[in-house]
């Protein structure tokens, strides 16, 4: 019975090629919930500085995300009103993070320096624009479309997930008499009171992560 | 100047992505609009199927678009991302529009993300109303259309259209059909259905989600949910199916953020046959699965699968592994029968658990989303390479290059004994991995009958066909006084042996094929690299046997010819595609066989023509051996000609999820299949066996309704 040896030794080399064929990698989606802590992350910001969540436990902190190419992006951009809410809340103390995951040669990949001429150019101020090419920070809080809007509270937790209004289209022109979300739950949350609307569809382009 | 600079960026900006920002592909005010305009990877059209409209009556209108391969626009609930057509209508006073009607999508996967949308084309049905005081007349139906195409990029795009009929003051009937009224017949199909009354659709939530119920009457392989409501599924994940005797169960993921569950789960449920149905599942009990009321299916599919693993004993891939196991037994049968049995019951577990592991990793990839079937290891080229590999090696060993253990002829009392029960396990489990492109006639319809079961149903048939496979040798080793009947051992077994090096070395040809017709000349030469470096391999073990040197350098060799071979398949070769592959096939025989898609099969049955589909795979031997004794024979080509039969090939080598749709539709999980579908698009398909001959082919052709034949003779 010559072969059982060599059978054997061949055959279990099959056995763990059939196994390692079928072997395909599955994906975990852990979605922050509304009212659970928001998660920390680190990253490196346009301007060269690395910025975390956690150091600005005591403010309230706006995460947008952005891809400069879609054209939902930048319904809010050419109409200055992205801008102006910047400007407005980040008066007011709050923090606010431009978020960009658009993979490296994916539509919205910006090197820092392209980046911070066109916040130049926009008059964008954000307090930091998170420059995200591997997507850990949009995996991190399961960011679906640009723009998209998270708010998190001075004690780390979410209290807004969603849309920047509820006008889900790409033209300037429903931006007037839009009711915007993230003023919305900004100030019923320094009045105290709880957020009406916490949780909605956020529309846009797919944000762009590497396959 | 600021503003200045800001408008100025604007513009470059606009100009800078190619003018595709928005994209307006209506003609401007001042001149006529046009019923179609083309934007960017787009047609759209307005389509009226009967050109006529009456007072006092409705006539149908549908927005239909063509869209460029990849590009795709959105149901009315987009998914993750997007955002559905839109259409605001201008009409003469006393016609009224209703609302845009959505036919069922399909799931598009984005990275992480899910939207539901639709590819290729897609028409919008919508029914206008003409009130008794309209004036007759020209009536002038104006539409401004707005709508966001995307493929991995997105762009918003307008349109407005107009349509131009004239209001007669008598109504008239429509007399000629235009190209209008086949566009919207072929399509009209893709909307959803009403429940039917006699359907029972209930919802049940779990901690994570809900168990959505569809009762029919009868069973369904798979469903598909798609909710009409945002934010109340996590989109992206894989909704397993559980059928029902009377319907089918799916477990779908809830949105994390949602709170409170709904009143009711609307949407569109899609069976596994392509049929969508608009439900709105209220709470109630989910029924259990209940694999003991078809017990005698169960009991018949069994059977079968054991009769099947029987029959596989004899199939070219797998009888020179059981050929081996004979000679071994031929060559040992003095020895004591404990051990004999022993073996044999070795050689049997090694075949069930690496039945049970093949079927477990297709169950888990399932239950993971995959859309896979029975031999979709094969689908792999780096398990088809490697494993041409081994029986390469292997045939090297047969013929006599080298041996590793023991010779044949040196047989002796303690052989057992040192060969330990580690060999018969894995000759069980190479007999498995080799039997599994030969799905023997017999087991197409019980392999898809295991796979659409629960999984205790699908191991039990499973563990059916191992234990047929098994049978034979086993039967052997338990029965010693049979082993009698064997011719005594000898030189011949020598000889017998390297003689069986030659079906090895054929099937190694095959494998080499199926790599080629896939992946191209390149793959070819990587495998034949392979080859070469096992060779040398082989020569150094038959050279310097059992020494330590020798075989180390062996192990470097063979690790480094597999590690060329992964890397090489993986870095360099790219799935040849269909189209070439159908190409030459259609050169090679008199008929034009063009590959298979849903919509082909639509087209060709809207024309009017019957539809043949040939579900098949280069690895799948009984599908090539069906394609040459059958499909391709003049007899048949000529049937197939005479009753103007539409040929299509759905070439399932490359793993590929519409065609595992397909097939679950059909209640099968592998190729061979093949479907014959009438001309009336309310007909199911008829399936032809798994083992075809020119008589079954034309015989099913001439039970084709005479009604299709006659009205292709017409001009």
């Amino acid at each position: 019975m010559v072969h059982n040896s060599h059978l054997s030794t061949l055959s279990s080399w099959t056995a763990a090629l059939l196994l390692s064929a079928a072997g395909l990698s599955l994906l975990a989606s852990a979605q922050v919930k509304v009212g659970a802590p928001a998660p920390d992350f680190q990253a490196t910001a346009s301007n060269g500085k690395t910025e975390s969540l956690d150091q600005f436990k005591g403010k309230y902190v706006v995460l947008e995300w952005h891809n400069q190419g879609c054209p939902y992006t930048r319904k809010h951009y050419t109409s200055g009103n992205m801008q102006a809410l910047q400007k407005e809340w980040t008066a007011k103390g709050v923090v606010w993070f431009t978020v960009i995951s658009s993979a490296p040669g994916e539509q919205g990949y910006v090197t820092a320096s392209q980046e911070n001429s066109y916040l130049n150019q926009m008059h964008a101020d954000p307090t930091a624009a998170l420059l995200d090419f591997q997507g850990k920070i949009g995996h991190l809080y399961s960011a679906k479309t640009t723009p998209q809007m998270i708010v998190i509270d001075p004690a780390g937790k979410v209290i807004y997930d969603g849309a920047i209004d509820n006008r889900p289209t790409s033209d300037v022109e429903d931006i007037k008499g839009a009711k915007n979300y993230v003023n919305e739950a900004l100030t019923e949350a320094m009045a105290g009171k709880p957020v009406t609307t916490s949780y909605t569809r956020p529309y846009g382009c797919s944000v762009k992560y590497a396959d | 100047m600021s503003v200045m600079r800001i408008f100025r960026c604007i513009v470059a900006a606009i100009f800078a992505l190619a003018g595709s920002s928005v994209a307006f592909a209506a003609t401007s005010s001042t001149s006529k609009l046009s019923s179609s305009a083309d934007a960017a990877h787009v047609h759209v059209q307005l389509v009226m199927p009967q050109s006529i409209l009456n007072r006092g009556e409705s006539a149908d209108i549908g927005l239909y678009f063509k869209l460029e391969p990849g590009w795709h626009v959105y149901w009315k609930n987009a998914g993750d991302s997007g955002e559905p057509p839109r259409i605001r209508w201008t009409l003469p006073d006393g016609i009224t529009a209703g609302e845009i009607q959505f036919p069922a999508p399909k799931r598009l996967p984005l990275g992480p993300l899910m939207d539901f949308g639709y590819e290729d084309e897609v028409l919008f049905p919508m029914t206008l109303t003409v009130a008794n005081t309209v004036k007759p007349g020209p009536a002038v139906l104006d539409a401004k259309v707005s709508w966001l195409v995307c493929r991995e990029v997105c762009i918003p795009e307008k349109a407005e259209l107009a349509l131009t009929e004239s209001i007669p003051v008598q109504p008239i009937r429509p007399t000629a059909s235009g190209a209008d009224e086949d566009l919207y017949k072929r399509l009209l199909s893709r909307l959803p259905e009403p429940t039917p009354a006699n359907a029972k659709v209930v919802f049940q939530p779990t901690a994570d989600g809900f168990r959505l119920a569809w009762q029919g009457g009868q069973r369904e392989a798979s469903a598909q949910f798609f909710p009409a409501e945002q934010n109340i599924l996590n989109n992206p994940a894989p909704q397993a199916a559980t059928p029902l005797a009377n319907g089918v169960v799916l477990d779908l993921k809830k949105d994390p953020n949602l709170s409170a569950a709904p009143a009711q789960l609307k949407g569109i449920l899609e069976l596994a046959d392509g049929h969508a149905y608009e439900i709105a599942a209220v709470p109630g009990t989910i029924p259990a699965a209940a694999p003991g009321a078809n017990a005698s299916g169960l009991v018949k599919a069994a059977g079968l699968a054991f009769l099947g693993g029987i029959i596989l004993n004899l199939m070219p891939c797998v009888f020179p592994v059981l050929f081996l196991k004979g000679l071994s037994l031929v060559n040992s049968h003095r020895q004591e029968r404990a051990h004999q049995r022993t073996h044999g019951l070795v050689y049997t577990a090694g075949i069930v658990v690496s039945f049970w592991l093949l079927v477990g990793a297709l169950l888990a990839l399932r239950a993971a989303g995959a859309t896979l079937g029975w031999g979709f290891q094969f689908q792999s080229p780096i398990f088809v390479a490697l494993m041409a590999g081994l029986l390469f090696f292997l045939g090297l060993s047969l013929a006599g290059q080298f041996e590793i253990g023991l010779t044949l002829t040196s047989a002796g009392g303690s052989l057992a004994q040192k060969q330990g029960y580690a060999g018969s396990f894995f000759t069980g489990v190479l007999a498995v991995v080799v039997a599994t492109p030969c799905t023997a006639p017999f087991m197409g319809a019980a392999v898809g009958y295991a796979l659409a079961q629960s999984a205790v149903v699908t191991f039990a048939i499973f563990t059916a066909l191992a234990l047929g496979l098994a049978a034979p040798y086993l039967l052997l080793t338990l029965q010693p006084a049979w082993t009698r009947l064997l011719p005594k051992p000898g030189a011949w077994m020598e000889i017998l042996k390297q003689a069986t090096a030659v079906p090895i070395f054929g099937f190694v040809i095959w494998l080499t094929w199926v790599l080629a017709s896939t992946r191209g000349a390149f793959a070819v030469l990587v495998l034949l690299s392979l080859f070469l470096l096992l060779a040398i391999a082989g020569w150094i073990l038959g050279r310097w046997p059992a020494k330590r040197v020798p075989s180390f350098a062996v192990g470097v060799v063979i690790v480094t010819a597999i590690g060329i071979c992964i890397y090489g398949l993986q870095k360099f070769t790219a799935p040849v595609s269909t189209e070439e592959n159908s190409t030459a096939s259609a050169t090679n025989s008199g008929a034009q066989w063009e590959p298979w898609s849903q919509a082909a099969v639509d087209k060709y049955r809207a024309a009017g023509r019957p539809v043949f589909v040939d579900f098949t795979a280069s690895w799948c031997l009984s599908c090539q051996v069906n394609e040459r004794v059958a499909l391709r024979t003049p007899q048949v080509e000529a049937a197939f000609k005479k009753a103007n039969v539409a040929l299509l090939k759905a070439d399932w080598t490359e793993r590929d999820d519409a065609i595992a749709q397909a097939l679950a539709g059909f209640g099968r999980s592998g190729v061979p299949a093949y479907a014959l579908y009438t001309s009336n698009s309310s007909d199911g398909p008829t399936l032809l066996p798994e083992a075809l001959t020119p008589g079954i082919v034309v015989d099913a052709l001439n039970k084709l309704p005479a009604a299709t034949a006659a009205s292709t003779a017409t001009p």
